[in-house]
């Protein structure tokens, strides 16, 4: 079972989202992750939908989101053509200061942002490949994680058509 | 054209007759006073008052079978959208285009468990091809136009427009007719020209080809096409319930329907050919059983299909053709007759004829002894129909009996639940069909199960004059599901005998139809006659054995060279 990751561009409608969802509601597939946002046309979205499964089950899934009507644009971005993010924000427990300081010092080997320092902890940001940013959470949870919030995948192509892809 | 100032209800009507919609089949109710408000003054469109919104939506799937053209269903808001659901999901599942207008309580208060409240909207957004909800009145013309350009293109399908009363009521300024629409919906529907060129390569070098015709032939209005390239290949053909009259099934090339209920030489050939072309079909798992390998093991395997979906979703297939079925056709022939001369009197033509007389002698020879009732009743109904009449069917044995041994003669002349299987939709059906085409016959071969799910639309037929002719297969069970359970559950009959139905000729009399009584097949002829002549909507109450049979068949499980009941066909 393998990743998948699908950008829509979509119109900006009530009710596109639930069409969408119920597609892979009905067919048995889970969504791992989804975001939403605006694009850079006026009035269409676009949705990054990150799915796990078989080559098959991803054929499928291009072609039934193909046949949404208000589904403009499906491109299923591969890894290596692909900028892929998922942004982290997360709340580390951080009360004796020998662990304070090296969770500020992994945080700066790892790119992340310190947007707050409190008595007993330290909220901390990453925006990263969704692998590195688990094992950042992951060496953080020896410290003791308070609040975890990540938004999930969001990518973009960096071949000819960068964002683009296919025209239905 | 200059802007009119119209209410959302006169915009309605204005759009639905600029959509060439004549008749609509539906039920007023509170959310929809203002749409039928403009509907009483207006003669463009024939409204049928119907007595219940699952039949209206099931008569405007018929409508749309047998005219070719969008069926319009009208249903108020709350239960009559909830109603609407179950014809709307059997329409969207046998591509049938339907356009359902539900009325919908005023925008300021959906989402506050009004009066009559449901969420149409979201109900009905898995078994429509698309569905609306329309929050301001100058949206109206481009989304009526919309409703009908989705429903009637591509894969057709169902689309929905719920419509709160204060939309409707409302007055805007608008364009009527626009064209306007959506930048995501672009409809396949030219085939790609190499991918003929490589179905071609395949055809003109099979040595045992074989066509198998879907729905999607009729619905694309391909059987002209259909036929000249059966007889110029000299290739059988197969159908699916669906595709029952793509080819006249008296057409020698013709071996009937394939499949689970399917005629014993449909499945052979399907099982010995070496190229497959598969023509509007979804490959499913009523058509292929459940053991592919059996299914053309050794056959090249081509499949046109407007769905690009479809594609390698049931079946994994050599050459997939996306487009429109008529089109591909006359492309495959236009460079078939250019590569090759029709070349006959092959092997393969030789068996298939062979198949086809023996097939057609045994079902011809069906006797007291060897058969059931039901088999001989269908039977004289195909003969004593003409080739232009309409057959319905409900669901359950009737229904594959009607497959089995209704000899349909042309396209649009056999309407049935094909992928929902919904037991009460014939006779609705048959309603739309009617109104359709007023100038055919139009029978309803029905089970007494389904036929008392649907039968309160006999006021309809009777109030509107529809003259249709329901013919019961009267065996008081659940037919299919007993014959499931005799065959594979040791004949525990578990909630399938009907015990006491209703007197059926009483019934059609107390709605003022005609009824007749059946209790031998002999009967049937003059019983048909009295209906017609009666000029009345007639329901016939045919007593047939209650464990008759449909066989062959093929067992739960079981693939397409593994029938069972074959003791009846006298050629094995």
């Amino acid at each position: 079972m393998q990743t998948h990751i699908i950008s829509l561009l979509v119109e900006d409608h009530p009710g596109v989202l639930t069409r969408m969802s119920g597609m892979f509601t009905q067919r048995g597939i889970n969504i791992t992750s989804l975001t939403v946002s605006p694009c850079e046309k006026e009035g269409l979205s676009r949705m990054t939908v990150a799915i796990k499964g078989s080559e098959s089950e991803l054929e499928m899934v291009r072609k039934q989101l193909s046949n949404l009507i208000e589904v403009v644009k499906v491109v299923d971005l591969k890894g290596n053509e692909a900028i892929i993010r998922d942004l982290c924000l997360l709340k580390v427990h951080a009360k004796d200061p020998e662990a304070r300081s090296e969770v500020m010092q992994l945080a700066e080997s790892y790119g992340a942002k310190i947007l707050d320092a409190a008595l007993d902890s330290v909220t901390l940001e990453l925006t990263e490949e969704a692998k590195k940013i688990d094992r950042f959470v992951d060496l953080m949870r020896h410290f003791g994680v308070k609040q975890l919030f990540r938004t999930g995948v969001t990518a973009i192509g960096i071949s000819a058509g960068a964002g683009g892809g296919v025209e239905k | 054209m200059a802007k009119q100032k119209l209410s959302g209800a006169e915009i309605v009507v204005e759009e639905l007759k600029t959509e060439g919609a004549e008749v609509a089949f539906g039920i007023p109710g509170g959310a929809l006073l203002d749409l039928y408000d403009v509907l009483y003054k207006e003669e463009a469109i024939r409204h049928i008052l119907m007595r219940h919104e699952q039949c209206a939506a099931h008569a405007a799937d018929g409508y749309a079978r047998v005219s070719g053209k969008a069926g319009v269903c009208i249903a108020t808001s709350g239960p009559g959208a909830t109603n609407l659901v179950t014809g709307l999901a059997n329409a969207n599942m046998d591509s049938s285009p339907v356009v359902a207008l539900t009325g919908q309580v005023p925008t300021s208060v959906i989402g506050t468990n009004a009066f009559q409240e449901a969420s149409t909207f979201t109900i009905t957004m898995p078994i429509t091809k698309h569905n609306f909800l329309v929050k301001r009145t100058e949206d109206l013309p481009k989304t009526i136009h919309n409703a009908f350009y989705i429903a009637n293109t591509g894969r057709k399908g169902v689309v929905l427009v719920d419509l709160p009363t204060d939309i409707l009521a409302g007055v805007a300024e608008v364009d009527l007719h626009p064209k306007e629409t959506f930048a995501g919906y672009k409809p396949n529907i030219r085939p790609n020209q190499v991918q003929i060129k490589r179905a071609v390569e395949v055809l003109a070098n099979a040595e045992r080809p074989l066509i198998l015709a879907g729905g999607g032939v009729i619905s694309a209005d391909a059987a002209a096409e259909l036929r000249h390239l059966a007889d110029f290949l000299c290739a059988p053909v197969v159908t699916t319930l669906m595709g029952k009259g793509a080819i006249p099934e008296n057409h020698p090339f013709c071996l009937g329907m394939a499949g689970m209920h399917g005629q014993l030489y449909a499945n052979r050939a399907i099982n010995e050919c070496d190229a497959l072309l598969a023509l509007g079909t979804r490959f499913s798992d009523r058509t292929t059983g459940w053991q592919l390998d059996q299914f053309a093991p050794d056959a090249t395997l081509i499949h046109v299909d407007i769905d690009t979906a479809e594609i390698n979703k049931n079946m994994q297939v050599d050459i997939p053709i996306v487009g429109d079925v008529k089109l591909a056709l006359s492309g495959i022939l236009k460079l078939l007759e250019k590569k090759r001369e029709k070349k006959g009197g092959s092997e393969w033509e030789k068996r298939i004829k062979k198949m086809h007389e023996t097939c057609d002698s045994c079902v011809e020879d069906i006797s007291m002894e060897r058969a059931s009732v039901s088999d001989i009743l269908i039977k004289e109904i195909s003969r004593i129909l003409d080739d232009d009449a309409i057959v319905t069917t409900e669901v359950g044995q009737c229904q594959m009996f009607a497959a089995h041994y209704y000899m349909t003669r042309k396209p649009r002349a056999f309407i049935s639940s094909g992928g929902l299987g919904t037991m009460g939709f014939g006779f609705p059906a048959a309603i739309g069909a009617k109104v359709a085409a007023p100038d055919k016959k139009v029978v309803d071969i029905a089970g007494d199960g389904s036929f008392l799910m649907t039968c309160q639309d006999l006021a309809t037929c009777v109030e509107n004059d529809i003259q249709v002719v329901v013919c019961i297969l009267d065996n008081r069970y659940l037919g299919m599901v007993r014959q499931w359970q005799e065959l594979f559950y040791e004949k525990k009959y578990a909630q399938t005998g009907l015990g006491v139905t209703p007197d059926f000729v009483k019934l059609a009399e107390a709605f003022g139809c005609y009824g007749e009584r059946v209790e031998k097949p002999e009967e049937l002829k003059d019983a048909l006659n009295n209906a017609f002549e009666s000029g009345k909507p007639a329901v016939l109450d045919m007593i047939v054995g209650k464990e008759d049979k449909v066989l062959p068949m093929i067992p739960p499980g079981g693939g397409i060279t593994g029938m069972i009941g074959t003791e009846r066909c006298k050629h094995i």
